[in-house]
């Protein structure tokens, strides 16, 4: 499994953001669905080692990132685009795609031709010169995408990667995730549930810190039959999963 | 098969090999995208006002044009607490830009990228401060400067700035926030106002240490008739690299810096850091400043010691008068001011056969007594020294050419007059030098009537002399010129010795 979660659980204070999660993953796109402070983030901050659990264990690409150097070896192999993406405004797209390419400790001669690839993969090739500042809050987000796909990971991690693009770039985009997704473990963290009906093989639900839903977008699907709630049948579902938990 | 059923995939990656070419890259990105630039053009108008046009209206001697500059610290002055805020600024820059998460989550551990972003920083704030002090020298320079260069202070103000964007890049990445950078440039700006403050006050100790201290570090003759003692510089470079090393590696000392063989090397790197700055303090503590600089006796150098060579340039004032070459432009002032005495004193017993510069020496031990800081007559034959480094020269902090032929005559006749000449003289030397120096050209209400030591730099203060020494001067000009010759002849090693009351003028 390239993602294995037992038990895993964060609590900031007494605020308790991730309550016993358990999961695996392999390569695949994983939705991760869930309203407002479901722990979606905490959730994948855990998965791109910024943030360590409170307890449970955690494995991921078969090593546990408690040790230094097996974090470092996740890390090499990961991509991770954070739901808040902070960026340097005086940097050009390929400044800031390089510095995190460099930073990923790619080989210095390969970084040029991934940089531009990575900034073609999400359709700013035209903005390459661009200072960040400028680019729109879409843009910004694709560029996101550009520097965590750049060092073609194993693990990526998106938080809520569609927000702010267009339809059309939502359609390229997820097309791009089913690409990642033939080699790598894609996991989505999202609460537009048309992006896991379009490119997710798996989604789970998260609500209140826990994990109230496990299984395939048609299971999802499935259990929204007879629920009143939602215009699509996947909404429907993601409704009458978070209705019968809560209640 | 569904996502939770796939095995993991197994791509071996080797670790690169090409971790310093990386980093070269690395920190050629930072360089391109690093704040300093922006304030460097602010720096170049302060460094201009502050520090370059006043060392620009000196004379062409680059002991006195840098020890406004170097001497004083101004340079460093007008660096520091820019440089401390951009580089607060900087070090602020991955929180204030919420880009801690991303960087965080890739292969280089915090304290390397951290690095990285520092050294391009560093570059900028010290590469500006080597330019603007290059292009200082040039225009400085022009035509023709003499002396040595104090080459050992110029590195010690580049550590300084090193140091003060070290320390500001640590503040802005330990307490990262919009005030940061305000309070890093204050803090450098207050630093540095210490220092000058303690420089003022402290003759030794510790405080040598400090980058501003002016005291024992640059000698009035230092680089024309003696080198630029390297000893303090030598120190301060230590002192301020031990802050600098120590900052950068209390960045990695964290957690979240990096891992456990990387916050070692932290830790080792912050401890050789202060261990630097302890001993350099300790250096201090042993300095001993001496008539031509300060000497730190672990650090010196006797080829330190070795006097410049020269060949001097000399004209005629009556008796062959020799300076050295640096002062070849004050020559002309020089004969001026001694040919009108010479003429009234040669043959005297005491007189000078002829005049010589010496070398001027710092204030402390022999030279209280004057020597080395005002002319003196001595050996036999009387030769009269002329230690015009210590003498405020024409252009200097508002001298005239005027003035400073003045200030010698008045040094001349006193240094003839007064043995010792560190003293202000008895009634009967005073009255007598008032009427040397009025058949020099010097009115007699024009006189200073005492000779202060040291001697004051500036602009001589004048004053009546007192009644009985007024009235003892008028008789003695009003003697015929043999007859006074002819008296002094018979009576100037006693009036030297200060054996003659005024009731014993003539």
């Amino acid at each position: 499994m390239n993602v294995e979660l037992t038990e895993l659980t964060r609590r900031f204070g007494r605020t308790q953001a991730v309550v016993g999660v358990t999961l695996k993953a392999g390569p695949g796109v994983f939705g991760l669905l869930g309203p407002n402070g479901a722990g979606k983030t905490s959730l994948l901050r855990m998965m791109a080692t910024v943030l360590p659990p409170t307890s449970g264990t955690l494995r991921l690409l078969g090593r546990d990132p408690d040790g230094y150097g097996p974090r470092r070896e996740i890390r090499r192999r990961l991509g991770y685009l954070p739901q808040n993406l902070g960026y340097y405004p005086g940097f050009t797209v390929t400044d800031f795609i390089e510095y995190f390419a460099l930073l990923k400790d790619m080989p210095p001669g390969q970084v040029p031709r991934a940089v531009a690839a990575a900034i073609e993969q999400v359709g700013l090739g035209d903005k390459a010169r661009a200072k960040m500042r400028t680019l729109s809050g879409g843009m910004l987000r694709r560029a996101g995408i550009a520097q965590a796909i750049v060092n073609e990971p194993e693990l990526l991690l998106l938080d809520e990667p569609t927000a702010g693009l267009d339809p059309e770039q939502r359609v390229a985009f997820r097309s791009l995730l089913r690409e990642f997704g033939q080699r790598a473990t894609v996991i989505v963290s999202t609460h537009l549930v048309e992006d896991v009906a379009a490119a997710c093989s798996e989604v789970t639900l998260m609500d209140a810190g826990r994990m109230v839903f496990h299984g395939t977008p048609g299971e999802l699907i499935a259990r929204g039959e007879g629920h009143g709630v939602g215009d699509a049948p996947l909404e429907r579902g993601y409704s009458a999963v978070l209705a019968a938990a809560r209640s | 098969m569904t996502v939770t059923s796939a095995p993991v995939r197994s791509t071996p990656r080797q670790a690169p090999q090409a971790a310093p070419r990386n980093m070269a890259r690395l920190l050629w990105v930072e360089l391109r995208h690093n704040a300093m630039p922006l304030v460097l053009p602010l720096i170049a108008v302060i460094f201009w006002f502050d520090s370059y046009r006043i060392a620009a209206t000196l004379p062409p001697l680059w002991n006195t044009r840098l020890y406004y500059i170097l001497g004083q610290g101004h340079a460093l002055l007008d660096f520091a607490p820019f440089v401390a805020g951009v580089a607060a600024w900087m070090g602020s820059r991955d929180t204030r830009r919420g880009t801690g998460d991303l960087v965080t989550a890739t292969v280089r551990p915090r304290w390397e990228a951290q690095l990285a972003t520092w050294a391009a920083t560093v570059i900028w704030a010290v590469g500006a401060y080597l330019v603007f002090v290059a292009v200082t020298l040039v225009l400085l320079g022009r035509p023709d400067v003499w002396g040595g260069l104090p080459w050992w202070s110029v590195a010690a103000d580049g550590v300084g700035v090193a140091a003060f964007a070290s320390a500001g890049f640590a503040l802005g990445a330990s307490f990262p926030g919009r005030f940061i950078t305000p309070i890093a440039a204050f803090a450098g700006f207050f630093a540095m106002g210490i220092s000058s403050q303690i420089g003022f006050s402290a003759s030794g100790g510790w405080a040598l240490i400090l980058p501003t201290m002016s005291t024992g570090n640059f000698g009035q003759d230092a680089g024309i008739f003696y080198q630029f003692l390297p000893d303090l510089p030598m120190a301060r470079v230590m002192f301020l690299a031990g802050i600098a090393v120590t900052a950068v590696g209390l960045l990695g000392l964290p957690v979240s810096a990096g891992g456990p063989r990387l916050r070692r090397s932290a830790a080792a790197v912050t401890v050789t850091g202060a261990a630097a700055v302890v001993a350099a303090v300790a250096l201090a503590f042993t300095a001993q400043v001496g008539p031509y600089g300060t000497v730190i006796p672990a650090l010196h150098d006797a080829a330190s010691d070795r006097p410049v060579p020269y060949t001097p340039v000399c004209g005629n004032a009556g008796i062959p008068v020799c300076l050295q070459p640096a002062y070849r432009p004050y020559l002309s002032d020089v004969t001026t001011a001694l040919r009108p005495v010479i003429s009234q004193v040669t043959g005297l017993p005491g007189a000078p056969v002829r005049a010589s510069q010496s070398a001027a020496i710092f204030a402390t031990g022999a030279a209280l007594k004057g020597l080395g800081q005002i002319p003196a007559l001595g050996g036999s034959p009387p030769v009269l020294s002329l230690p015009l480094g210590a003498i405020s020269l024409p252009d200097s902090f508002g001298q005239d050419s005027p003035s400073f032929i003045s200030q010698l005559k008045v040094e001349f006749v006193h240094a003839l007059v007064v043995s010792g000449g560190a003293t202000y003289g008895n009634p009967a030397q005073q009255a007598v030098e008032a009427v040397l120096l009025q058949n020099a050209g010097i009115p007699l209400a024009a006189q200073p009537h005492a000779i202060p030591w040291p001697i004051s730099s500036g602009p001589r203060q004048t004053a009546t002399y007192p009644q009985p020494i007024a009235a003892a001067a008028q008789r003695l000009a009003a003697m015929p010129a043999t007859t006074r010759r002819a008296w002094l002849a018979a009576h100037l090693p006693a009036l030297r010795a200060g054996r003659l009351t005024l009731g014993q003028l003539p």
